[in-house]
């Protein structure tokens, strides 16, 4: 709301500066966000918050100066002069629609003769920056910018039969609003309707057909109240937004239309001429009234730790415009006034007499008393994984939840269930590349089609060494209208290979607990290489999945490149992480390293052969160390391959000594010939 | 390197070296007095670079050296000795060994033998790797959590699809309020099922836009007191530019007790900017207007000379504390809120959010 500083002083005496003026208001709730100097005035920007919509206008800013600085408040009290004819005989309102019109008053004034409005009131609207168009109009617009209360006037003779009804739109209703624009209604907006045709749209604008032209002799003064909610739809679903709308959307004073229709009325008949019909017609429900509100003395050094005095409470309460103010010893009760409709409870009113008393005097150095916080597992886990994962190269990434749906069809591990569907999508956050592929509405599933694309992104921007993750949670849908599980999960996209991610995540599971160790089982997933993908275990417990982006899924992402992806559970990862590890003794006796070279088929995993081995150890293996896999056809005849391994051992009570090196071998040896066939080279 | 052909070995084997003749360990012994003390001696006369690395292939060479040639004299120390034997000649080494890294200090300036090597070039690059960056928003939200720690306040988690229960109705946010408009929420359906009217029913489900659901949902299982700090994603269907995401972060800070006062919030967020910006930062606070505070306020913080805008905060609003069955007579709570994207940045001169959400590594790589 810009209000001037030369049309403030019609109200209130401004004697203080215009930067002590500006910090006041500021500190009282009406945010100064720039002033600027026009023609000997000043237009002072403010914001007004949404519960105040009596500030959107210059009366109600002034009435917040006169309390804060304990001044005088001048409110003009409009009389025009009436004739005897009465408007009741010309005109006639009936509203159809009290959900959206609870109140319309009208008053008629013939004769008016078109022309500029008088200087003083062009020069206060343009310091508003409001557009300057004839004295009927311009007055309507100076007195909503005076006291709020927004108002029309309609060309009388284009009122069909002198009737006025307010109803909602009939569906697909066309009408041509004064910015020229036609608009399609529908039912629930209300409007202004002659015996005929909409001439207004209720709260928003008026018609193009009723326009006060500079032909017209008779003008019908609007003065209304629309319900909110109406008006902020209407305006919204027709991209309208008028300073008119803006401030039923806020809520204006239901008992200040006669005033308003008073006062413009008087302001015509000065710079217009013309006669004011006896009497206004006013239909509707009467104005609302606030109930009391009792404050507690008490209340306000609970609640803001200061202590006010007794006596600052009730002349504050009355300088806001409060009445029937009655005091005992303990607290206050008085009614606030129809325009201070976000008065209604006790804490309310503890606000108001802070804010006037002022917020700068509530100390900032207060004992707090001391509380000790901890951090959950789960944050401490996720601070492991993520100094791990920094720590092998990969970056993080933070992508969006909604993601559109052949990504979400793409791959989704965790559950088979449709996702859940944004009844919005998120507009603007595809590049360029994949800006077609679909409205980004639907909660992802899983974090790895989001990673594939932002690994598109980086090779097409041609950088180099990408390796990224994320942690965030998927939406895996419970139930129709239920709130689905939300497990947070960690994705892993990379440009190396298989086994360097798979090496990164074994670091990552060693690191949170050092004796657990990730096994692999087989998966099946288009999204991943049929070969090199690989669900992720430790012990029973399901880790997540791994795997080399599928052919067919990097085509759909425009991925020319290999990838690795993973997605893990941070649950499970929370789970197995050892947050205090426990000491074990070191052994300080020497370790013996033997070499093995086998021969086996090619259908032979490691994973198996390596735990004979292990098993073959038992309690004297310190480590085991796959070196390489080497296939050579012409010594080792077909489908063969050589394993090559070191086994270092180690004894916690003794120097472990050749023999019984020996003795383990030879179990290492004829365990892997009995399960796996396995050939000792050499 | 690997052995691909050999069967397992011992990884160690060392061959006991022996010598023919039998030494008493008091010749042993006597014979390494007088050579530490050649050798001490020659180190010490030593004038130049030459003649000390004569003296050290005299007495120190690795294959002809008297010391290496006097070793090979402990096999001849009888086995009882051998022990005494070993500790001398080590002693010995050690002391032979120090006058000459003395001499090679006073002559040679400490620089050793390395500056003599014509082809090692010191400039050449190391082998570095790369760490990689946690997000700047990751880093902004750690920070702020750490500080808020410290103030006492424990992090809190809550579902980011929440009901409209949490996210507005507990919250003291009427249905006529335009924050529950569906245009400006991400309201939610089940994709398969073709009920588009979800937002109409009692509860719907909706992307949460704002974290103080987790408030709620803290103060439901919980009694006072209460000191959480909530963060993470929230959403809203703003178009994209360059200061609006649909989906941004939130800080909030909830603290529920008897006779917690806006005192306590002013000092908090003193203490809190203090902490963040590492000075004693004035902070002030002016009315301001939000549904679930009463009374409302904007907390700004005094820096480089104007007063920035730091986050909306508030008195707990007494419907809320009765929507978690909490008696407003009782108790009281002071909450706030910040967005983190801003904080952020600002800290890094950020000046498109969008980059945020890009992930270009080359972005991320800056932080």
């Amino acid at each position: 709301m810009i209000v001037s500083w030369d049309w403030l002083t019609e109200y209130v005496d401004l004697k203080m500066s215009h930067d002590d003026l500006v910090d006041r208001l500021t500190m009282s709730g009406l945010n100064h966000e720039g002033t600027e100097p026009i023609d000997g005035d000043q237009a002072i920007d403010l914001e007004v918050t949404s519960n105040r919509a009596d500030c959107l206008g210059h009366i109600g800013v002034a009435r917040e100066i006169a309390a804060l600085y304990e001044t005088p408040l001048r409110i003009p009290n409009p009389q025009p002069q009436t004739i005897s004819a009465k408007i009741s005989d010309h005109c006639s309102v009936e509203i159809t629609s009290p959900e959206t019109c609870y109140r319309y008053t009208a008053r008629l004034i013939r004769g008016v003769k078109i022309g500029p409005s008088p200087d003083w009131m062009q020069r206060r609207l343009e310091s508003l920056g409001i557009g300057i168009v004839n004295n009927v109009v311009d007055a309507t617009n100076y007195v909503m910018f005076e006291c709020g209360q927004p108002l029309h006037a309609f060309d009388f003779a284009k009122i069909k039969e002198g009737k006025i009804r307010v109803r909602n739109s009939a569906q697909d209703e066309k009408f041509t609003a004064i910015d020229h624009h036609h608009y399609e209604l529908d039912s629930s907006m209300c409007v202004i309707a002659d015996a005929a045709d909409a001439i207004a749209l209720g709260g928003v604008m008026g018609g193009a057909d009723s326009e006060v032209s500079d032909s017209t002799t008779d003008v019908l003064i609007e003065a209304a109240y629309f319900e909110q909610l109406a008006i902020r739809n209407a305006a919204r679903k027709l991209k309208l937004h008028s300073p008119s709308s803006f401030r039923f959307e806020r809520n204006v004073d239901s008992a200040q239309l006669d005033w308003a229709s008073r006062r413009v009325c008087e302001l015509i008949l000065e710079s217009a001429g013309g006669e004011l019909l006896e009497g206004v017609i006013d239909v509707g429900q009467s104005p609302r009234t606030p109930d009391p509100v009792k404050l507690r003395y008490h209340q306000l050094e609970r609640l803001l730790g200061i202590q006010i005095p007794e006596a600052f409470v009730a002349p504050t309460l009355e300088k806001l415009g409060l009445t029937n103010i009655s005091t005992d010893e303990s607290s206050v009760t008085a009614t606030p006034p129809s325009w201070r409709k976000d008065l209604t409870r006790e804490a309310d009113l503890v606000e108001e007499v802070g804010r006037i008393y002022g917020f700068d005097k509530i100390p900032d150095n207060v004992n707090v008393p001391m509380a000790a916080s901890y951090r959950p597992k789960a944050d401490r886990t996720i601070d492991r994984i993520r100094g791990v994962l920094t720590a092998a190269g990969f970056d993080e990434a933070v992508t969006t939840s909604l993601i559109p749906q052949p990504w979400s069809d793409a791959f989704s591990p965790w559950t088979e269930t449709p996702p859940m569907m944004s009844s919005q999508p998120m507009l603007g956050v595809l590049e360029e590349y994949s800006k077609n592929i679909g409205a980004v509405n639907l909660l992802r599933r899983s974090l790895v089609p989001s990673l594939i694309e932002v690994a598109r992104i980086n090779e097409y921007r041609s950088n180099v060494d990408v390796n990224l993750f994320e942690t965030a949670k998927v939406y895996l849908p419970q139930g129709e209208n239920e709130i689905p599980d939300q497990p947070t999960k960690l994705g892993l996209v990379s440009r190396r290979d298989y086994f360097a991610v798979k090496g990164v995540i074994e670091t990552l599971v060693s690191t949170l607990n050092s004796s657990a160790r990730v096994s692999v089982a087989p998966c099946s997933f288009s999204a991943l290489d049929a070969s090199r993908s690989a669900e992720l275990l430790v012990a029973d417990t399901r880790l997540g999945w791994i795997g080399q982006v599928s052919q067919s899924v990097r085509k759909q992402f425009g991925l020319r490149s290999d990838a690795i992806v993973a997605e893990l559970d941070l649950a499970a990862l929370e789970k197995l992480a050892v947050m205090i590890p426990v000491y074990a003794a070191t052994s300080s006796f020497p370790t013996v390293s033997r070499d093995f070279n086998f021969i086996v088929d090619n259908a032979v995993r490691w994973g198996e052969l390596e735990s004979t081995v292990r098993a073959a150890c038992g309690e004297l293996l310190e480590s085991i160390e796959y070196r390489e896999t080497f296939r050579d056809e012409n010594k080792d005849g077909p489908n063969k391959k050589r394993l090559l391994l070191s086994v270092v051992l180690r004894s916690a009570t003794a120097t472990l000594t050749g023999q019984e090196a020996d003795e383990i071998c030879k179990s290492i040896i004829s365990g892997c010939e009995s399960k796996h066939s396995a050939a000792l080279v050499g | 390197m690997f052995m691909t052909d050999g069967l397992y070995q011992p990884s160690l084997t060392r061959q006991p070296i022996m010598s023919a003749t039998a030494m008493p360990i008091e010749e042993f012994v006597k014979q390494l007095d007088e050579l530490a003390h050649r050798a001490t001696t020659a180190f010490e006369v030593a004038t130049d670079a030459d003649s000390l690395d004569e003296a050290r292939v005299q007495f120190l060479g690795a294959k002809r050296g008297e010391f290496k040639s006097l070793q090979k004299n402990m096999g001849a120390v009888p086995g009882e000795s051998k022990k005494e034997a070993g500790m001398k000649l080590n002693a010995v080494k050690k002391t032979i060994q120090l006058a000459f890294e003395d001499a090679q200090v006073r002559l040679l300036g400490g620089a050793g033998e390395a500056a003599k090597d014509p082809e090692f070039d010191p400039t050449l690059p190391g082998h570095s790797f790369r760490v990689g960056k946690l997000h700047p928003i990751t880093q902004t939200i750690n920070e702020l959590k750490d500080i808020m720690g410290r103030l006492g306040f424990t992090p809190a988690e809550g579902p980011e699809v929440e009901d409209d229960h949490h996210n507005f109705e507990a919250l003291n946010i009427p249905r006529s309020h335009p924050a529950r408009d569906p245009l400006d929420n991400f309201y939610l359906s089940v994709a398969q099922s073709q009920n588009n009217d979800s937002t109409l029913a009692d509860n719907p489900l909706l992307m949460r836009s704002q974290t103080s659901t987790v408030q709620i949902r803290v103060m439901e299982n919980t009694e006072p007191p209460i000191r959480i700090v909530s963060l993470g994603r929230v959403y809203r269907p703003d178009e994209t530019d360059a200061t609006h995401y649909p989906m941004f972060h939130q800080i909030e800070g909830l603290m529920v007790d008897q006779n917690v006062t806006l005192a306590d919030l002013k000092t908090v967020l003193h203490l809190f900017a203090t902490n963040y910006l590492g000075n004693d930062v004035p902070v002030r606070i002016r009315p301001s207007f939000f549904p679930f505070t009463e009374p409302s306020v904007e907390a700004d913080y005094f820096w480089n000379g104007k007063w920035v805008e730091f986050g909306g905060a508030g008195i707990v609003d007494p419907n809320v504390l009765r929507s978690v069955g909490y008696d407003p007579e009782k108790y009281s709570g002071f909450a706030f809120g910040l967005g983190i994207e801003r904080l952020c940045m600002i800290r890094h001169q950020i000046t498109d959010i969008r980059y945020l959400f890009t992930n270009d590594v080359r972005f991320l790589r800056q932080f």
